[in-house]
């Protein structure tokens, strides 16, 4: 299984959507810092909420995740790799497993880098304007892994995405647009039925209430975490399902 | 060694492989030949454990693929030259299938030597010609060092110096005890490569043997030549018995050399020549599969 892995992990870098992805992660949580602290009022500087805004920023890395945890699994059938893939492990679960892991490692690892390109930006501007870090106060630690959970929860459900539905663009415009307007229209049917609270619990209204910053109509958030978990773990036995009996040809 | 029993598979409405049985030994090259869509790709796919047939089971070292502990290390196989990232290189594409087989990554460094690609071995695979996608295959089927090969159209894209380079190399490996099993549309390419011949049509198994065994069954024609040639043809289109007469004069007689004999003995008809016109592997091809062009 180590052997499989590692060959994921090569795969992930070996190919140039991997630089693309740092680029992305660095460029969007350094502009993210840049403007959290330059549009916050002199005086909410001081405020513990304004430092967590700044971990918060790593958020976007759950765009990134969710794509990686996708694209892991659609390249391989884009490409035509899945024959060698399963040649060389034909009990497709642990190439799965295998796939879930290394996506996971680097999502991981995205959201370090996140965290440092942020750091890089709001350390030194905030000492320059003479503003005390608050690193030491609990909740800026609960919430840094609250927001790496959050983004491991995305990679999940991206490869679950993935494995269910096969094709490159159709995952990646489908999950797109049941982002944006899937859970927005179902979440109006759902309150013309008299039933607003099912909402919570869509998938992405699920994972927005497992990254800890809270918001109105969601699940509180180890609920929110829990019900992210039975969506990954329902679509990845739909995938697993699907992948184990499709014919490679 | 590669056993095929009764194999079927079906996609859709569409019957690919319908109960094919045949195997493929050791120490030889086994030609699998059909026209398109014989079902020679479902058959491969198969054997390999990537397509589910719908009964009879196909094993290889006595093994169903998918219960081989080490496939790579037992299994070569070059499917389609185009199942590769363009995005990565030849090397790096070998480092990812050496690293998951637990092979050491340098191992992708020996194989590209072998197949002669070195020198493009940091490329993107983009680049590539597909003769070049199709040594990147068969380096990726060497890697494990194994002691079965399946090649599906190994000579696609080859020039005809990588052609003679390929069947060489087939062969050298073929001689050190392999299992050999490919399949091909270039007639004359396999005429000259293979020991054994697996010849199938719409799904199912229509000639099987060494090559000389399948060439020597196939129904020859005898040529005669004789200083009384409108007669005999007379008598034999009496019998039914189709004639042609070929540049030099003389005539083919779809009829065994013995049958002409005898009835030229019979009516005192002289003959200058009797002799059997081999079959061509083409002519077989075409004599089994009912005339559909190959490819």
């Amino acid at each position: 299984m180590s052997a499989l892995v590692a060959s994921e992990l090569l795969k992930i870098r070996t190919t140039r959507s991997f630089w693309g992805y740092v680029a992305a992660i660095a460029l969007l949580t350094g502009v993210g810092a840049a403007a959290h602290i330059g549009s916050t009022q002199e005086a909410a500087r001081h405020e513990q909420s304004f430092q967590l805004g700044l971990v918060d920023i790593v958020g976007v890395a759950v765009v990134i995740a969710i794509i990686l945890g996708i694209t892991i699994v659609t390249n391989e059938f884009r490409h035509g790799t899945i024959t060698p893939t399963f040649l060389v492990e034909p009990r497709r679960e642990r190439v799965l497993g295998a796939k879930s892991i290394a996506g996971v490692a680097f999502a991981l690892a995205f959201a370090v880098l996140a965290f440092v390109v942020i750091a890089a930006v709001a350390i030194p501007w905030l000492a320059i304007i003479d503003i005390p870090l608050r690193l030491g106060e609990g909740d800026v630690w609960t919430r840094i892994a609250e927001q790496l959970l959050s983004v491991v929860l995305w990679t999940l459900l991206g490869i679950a995405i993935g494995t269910v539905v096969q094709n490159q663009v159709a995952a990646l415009v489908g999950t797109l647009i049941w982002i944006f307007l899937g859970e927005t229209l179902l979440a109006g049917l759902f309150s013309l039925l008299d039933v607003d609270g099912w909402a919570a619990y869509l998938p992405f209204h699920a994972l927005d209430a497992a990254d800890g910053t809270g918001g109105e109509n969601l699940l509180s958030y180890w609920p929110g975490v829990l019900v992210s978990l039975g969506w990954i773990a329902l679509l990845g036995a739909a995938g697993t399902w699907r992948t184990l009996r499709r014919d490679i040809t | 060694m590669i056993e095929v029993d009764n194999l079927k598979k079906r996609f859709g409405s569409v019957v690919a492989v319908d109960g094919l049985s045949f195997r493929a030994e050791p120490g030889s090259i086994t030609g699998f030949l059909g026209p398109n869509g014989a079902g020679k790709s479902t058959t491969l796919r198969t054997i390999l454990g990537l397509v589910h047939p719908d009964a009879g089971n196909a094993t290889v070292l006595g093994q169903p693929y998918r219960a081989l502990a080490h496939p790579l290390h037992r299994v070569g196989a070059v499917l389609e030259a185009s199942e590769v990232h363009p995005g990565r290189s030849g090397r790096n594409h070998l480092r990812v299938l050496a690293t998951a087989a637990g092979l050491p990554r340098s191992r992708a460094d020996e194989v590209l030597a072998l197949v002669e690609l070195s020198a493009a071995a940091k490329r993107r695979v983009k680049g590539y010609s597909l003769g070049m996608r199709q040594r990147l295959g068969l380096a990726s089927a060497l890697l494990g060092d194994p002691e079965v090969l399946v090649l599906d159209e190994p000579a696609n894209g080859l020039d005809p110096a990588g052609i003679r380079w390929l069947r060489d190399f087939l062969r050298s490996l073929a001689a050190e005890g392999r299992t050999v099993l490919l399949s091909s549309h270039v007639l004359a390419e396999v005429a000259q490569t293979v020991d054994q011949l697996v010849i199938i049509h719409r799904g199912r198994l229509v000639q099987q043997g060494s090559m000389t065994d399948v060439l020597a069954r196939a129904h020859g024609a005898t040529r005669v030549r004789t200083p009384d040639a409108a007669r005999i043809r007379e008598l034999l289109a009496a019998q039914g018995t189709s004639v042609t007469e070929l540049e030099d004069g003389a005539l083919a007689v779809e009829l065994p050399p013995e049958k002409v004999g005898e009835l030229a003995a019979a009516n005192g008809i002289v003959l200058h020549e009797l002799t059997v016109e081999q079959a061509t592997l083409e002519e077989v091809f075409f004599e089994l599969t009912g005339g559909e062009t190959t490819q």
